[in-house]
């Protein structure tokens, strides 16, 4: 009796958000960096930003892959659906130059990692 | 004798002894005459005229009398009238009862759906109800005959990070027919995406993209969902308990880049414990307030 509890405890039956398993969710994501991915070059030319195709492109992988470890598929809909929604901003230019820099923290200096910077920031 | 003046004011019926301005005895009729016990006698607060009908006491005892004579009659006010100069809105209780049956036959109509229902401050009803039903019932009140909650006046959020569904989605709807309001109330988490009532009432539109911005609730099937209180660029959602008071970002100008700059931010904040309880009383007013909620019992909740 109380194993069954137990069981029912851990298999939690939720609603999905968009996709019900992990290749409809991995095709939303594909589907999410090759939009932007196209978007890219109007980027550049449009925000008048002193990057190329390039660096946004790399900085794009690397939006993308910051979320690697996250295997959840709801989490990885909202993620997309976040995603989606900063795409739409950008391609109806809501967004301003200095939006589209903040991916890059240019202006982000770094935290100090080792004890020698951190005695020398005055940070523990 | 200013006093006595109030006291004739309010038709008490003290009246002087010789109807005039008679400073020495004061006579009480009948109706307002307080008490003449043995207590009273023996302390000599009231003399009984052999001759009069009616107690007779000198003007330096009848202040007292009249004092505490016009404390009883105000007790007795505030036992009339439970709540006295409080603002607490008084509730009808053939509303109360209308309202009553009106939840017992929601519930009754939607057992599927409805959980509870309650009434709340005295006179307000609320339908507690799944998140799978807020179509149902949402189109169930708008359309029932006796219903015709045709206006949606607004739709909050609550946000209790201790409950396993912490957020709590609350429906505001107006019957204009029969001059009405009730409270739907559902509830979900930040994965669970909740239907967009958009369809029904159009003005959910907006109202649903405020709740999305603010506490982070999916909307699913909702025509245009995206921000429309904070900024672009914001992140985060500003009405979840866990967002710290200062953001996740920093908006500054910078002079080198000339532009302006978002940068995240970090700042040390204590774990806020906010102790609400003090030893004095705090709303008196309220002592005799309606309670927080009253649940209606049900068809379900009488079988049980």
């Amino acid at each position: 009796m109380a194993s069954s509890q137990s069981v029912k405890r851990v298999v939690k039956e939720v609603k999905p958000i968009l996709s019900l398993d992990r290749e409809e969710a991995r095709q939303r994501v594909l589907n999410l960096y090759k939009a932007w991915h196209r978007q890219l070059s109007y980027i550049v030319k449009q925000y008048d930003i002193p990057k190329n195709q390039e660096q946004c492109r790399q900085k794009l992988r690397e939006q993308f892959t910051k979320y690697d470890e996250i295997k959840d598929i709801r989490l990885i809909d909202m993620l997309v659906i976040k995603g989606q929604m900063e795409l739409k901003e950008v391609v109806n230019m809501w967004k301003q130059k200095g939006h589209i820099m903040t991916y890059f923290k240019d202006t982000v200096e770094p935290k100090p990692q080792d004890f020698l910077s951190k005695f020398l920031s005055g940070k523990d | 004798m200013s006093l006595l003046r109030q006291l004739l004011h309010r038709n008490v019926g003290v009246r002087t002894l010789n109807n005039s301005v008679c400073r020495n005895k004061v006579r009480f009729l009948t109706t307002a005459a307080p008490e003449v016990t043995r207590e009273t006698r023996r302390k000599k607060l009231i003399r009984v005229d052999k001759k009069e009908k009616y107690p007779v006491v000198s003007s330096d005892e009848c202040f007292a009398l009249l004092y505490t004579f016009k404390r009883t009659l105000e007790l007795r006010y505030i036992q009339l009238h439970p709540a006295p100069g409080s603002t607490v809105r008084k509730s009808d209780e053939v509303a109360r009862g209308q309202l009553k049956d009106f939840g017992k036959y929601v519930a009754e109509c939607l057992p599927k759906y409805v959980q509870t229902v309650q009434i709340t401050a005295g006179d307000e009803i609320e339908i507690l109800i799944t998140p799978e039903g807020v179509l149902p019932v949402l189109q169930f009140l708008k359309d029932h005959h006796s219903a015709q909650f045709s206006n949606l006046i607004d739709i909050a959020g609550m946000d209790v990070p201790s409950r396993p569904y912490r957020f709590e989605i609350i429906y505001n709807l107006l019957s204009l027919r029969f001059n009405s309001r009730i409270r739907v109330k559902t509830y979900t988490d930040e994965l669970t995406p909740v239907e967009s009532c958009n369809d029904i009432y159009k003005a959910a539109n907006w109202y649903e993209r405020e709740i999305w911005d603010m506490y982070g609730v999916f909307f699913s099937n909702h025509p245009d969902l995206r921000r429309i209180l904070t900024d672009y660029g914001f992140e985060g959602h500003p009405f979840r308990k866990d967002f710290p008071l200062s953001g996740y970002v920093e908006v500054r100008y910078d002079d080198e880049k000339k532009r302006v700059v978002l940068e995240p931010l970090e700042l040390a904040q204590e774990f806020r414990r906010f102790e609400l309880s003090a030893p004095w009383e705090q709303f008196p007013n309220f002592r005799n307030a309606h309670p927080a909620a009253e649940t209606v019992e049900t068809e379900e909740k009488g079988k049980k």
